[in-house]
């Protein structure tokens, strides 16, 4: 697995992942909005997954797809349950002005397990956030940007998933090719954060599976999130010291 | 958008920090007008795609990637004579699709992951100056879907996607005729418009007029020109197709070692 984190200059955020062939690349705008109405102190967080036809021959251009639309939900999902970042870190001024960060997502080769892939890039990319200082001008009332002195983003946990092949009840693999995924006759992701704490369970129909071999999984996520927990912090540490 | 259920929906509207930032809008520094930036091209990094190819010229990162041929969709088309050295007849010939799209992070100000008409304006552009190059009659009745993706536009965006869509096609082991090599323009402003090659994003913002020329470097032939504004007299437009020729010819040797480089790679991976 390979991450490269702050590769598009005019993203305010970016990170490329590669896992195996699976390539995902995330970037991320920050804009200006109104907070909603229902809730005045928070901003918003869009995500959007993207998967043109040039990560794999079965897509077509065109509006998103099944696929798309289910791994935009997911990442949604991840978002709102792991509360990577409070939402109540984008808000500006109440009712009136607040952070949008539109994370965009786009695999450039698939090949199976692009749910991990995509929590990862998100991870990274948000690490590598910096949003620019904002003042509001008490008599114009208008907001005023200082894009010299930046601020990293508040990320306060490291959600992780881990994609399992499920065989005939009984064979899993981890992290599957898509060959393996196709050949599949189930799927099952979960999200683990850095206390052992489940953030997100995803199995899509398919083949069942028993509650021992659920709890294997767990702890293989566990396992699995302390490794790429560790590879995202020393990425992030050498991206520091440039 | 409001009324687009197929993605995770945000705010009504937002604006970009920039509107409200300080104006830090300095000109571009001026500099010798025939300088074309060092590129980075790489072909063969996609494992999916039939043919791919990366280039990076100054802040430009362009991905594209070939997939087919397969069959075309559209129904039967009647015969005619055969064309010379074996190829279908004209109606029977193959077709090439391309598909210009900007990351939604590619530019200063975010932009809705929907295409825009300028994207399709592109991707027709890019077709135009293909098809000279590819021998579409040796693909009767099938399609070549050719797309080409920019992650990052730091000026000459189609230009650096006409480059990598002509190597990803080479990639792909299409049949062509030569290479096609894009090269972008833009006219400085002032008391003394000059041409300048290559330019970056905020020299293209300054801007009067563009230019994109393709040229298919050994036949020398012009297989695609593309331009707009407010460029003066004819003979300043002939200046600038001159200049823009130059520039593709200087840049053809980089992309020969890039397709040995991928060739070689891939001879080496295969099993003997």
């Amino acid at each position: 697995m390979f991450t490269f984190p702050g590769s598009i200059s005019t993203a305010d955020g970016s990170a490329l992942v590669k896992l195996g062939n699976t390539t995902v690349i995330c970037g991320i705008k920050a804009e200006f909005a109104a907070p909603p109405l229902d809730a005045p102190d928070r901003g918003y967080v869009v995500p959007n997954v993207d998967l043109p036809p040039l990560c794999s021959s079965r897509f077509r251009t065109g509006p998103p797809g099944e696929e798309a639309q289910v791994t935009s939900q997911f990442i949604a999902d991840v978002l709102e349950n792991s509360q990577i970042i409070k939402k109540e870190d984008l808000c500006i001024s109440p009712g009136k002005l607040a952070w949008v960060l539109y994370c965009d997502l786009i695999c450039l080769d698939y090949d199976g397990n692009i749910l991990d892939a995509c929590t990862f890039a998100l991870l990274a990319a948000l690490k590598n956030v910096q949003l620019p200082e904002v003042t509001i001008n008490e008599e114009t009332a208008l907001a005023e940007v200082n894009s010299k002195k930046k601020s990293y983003l508040n990320v306060r946990k490291n959600p992780v998933a881990t994609s399992f092949a499920v065989f005939d009840d009984t064979l899993l693999i981890v992290d599957p090719t898509g060959e393996e995924e196709h050949l599949s006759t189930g799927t099952l992701t979960i999200v683990m954060d850095e206390e052992g704490k489940l953030c997100c369970l995803h199995k899509p129909g398919g083949s069942g599976l028993t509650g021992s071999k659920l709890q294997d999984c767990m702890s293989r996520a566990v396992s699995r999130h302390k490794e790429v927990n560790k590879l995202l912090d020393e990425v992030i540490q050498s991206m520091k010291h440039k | 958008m409001p009324g687009d259920h197929r993605r995770i929906r945000g705010p009504e509207e937002s604006q970009p920090p920039q509107l409200y930032a300080a104006n830090e809008d300095e000109p571009p520094a001026a500099r010798d007008p025939t300088r074309l930036r060092p590129v980075y091209a790489r072909a063969g990094l996609l494992s999916q795609a039939k043919g791919s190819a990366y280039l990076e010229a100054g802040g430009t990162k362009v991905l594209c990637a070939v997939s087919g041929p397969r069959q075309a969709e559209g129904g039967e088309r009647g015969g005619g004579p055969a064309g010379a050295g074996g190829e279908a007849p004209a109606a029977l010939r193959g077709r090439l699709l391309c598909d210009f799209r900007r990351a939604p992070f590619s530019g200063p100000r975010r932009r809705a992951p929907q295409g825009s008409g300028e994207e399709r304006e592109l991707g027709l552009a890019l077709q135009e100056a293909l098809e000279p190059a590819v021998r579409l009659g040796r693909y009767p009745r099938a399609q070549l879907e050719v797309s080409a993706l920019l992650l990052e536009d730091g000026g000459s965006a189609l230009a650096a996607a006409l480059t990598a869509a002509a190597l990803a096609l080479a990639d792909a082991g299409v049949e062509m005729y030569d290479l096609v090599v894009g090269c972008g323009l833009s006219l400085a402003p002032g008391p003394s418009p000059t041409w300048l090659l290559d330019p970056t994003r905020l020299e293209e913002e300054h801007s009067a007029a563009g230019l994109t020329v393709a040229l298919m470097p050994v036949l020398n032939q012009v297989a695609g020109l593309l331009g707009s504004g407010e460029g003066g007299q004819t003979e300043s437009w002939t200046d600038a197709v001159r200049l823009g020729l130059e520039g593709c010819q200087r840049l053809y040797p980089v992309l020969q070692q890039c397709l040995v480089r991928a060739a070689r790679r891939r001879a080496a991976v295969a099993p003997s």
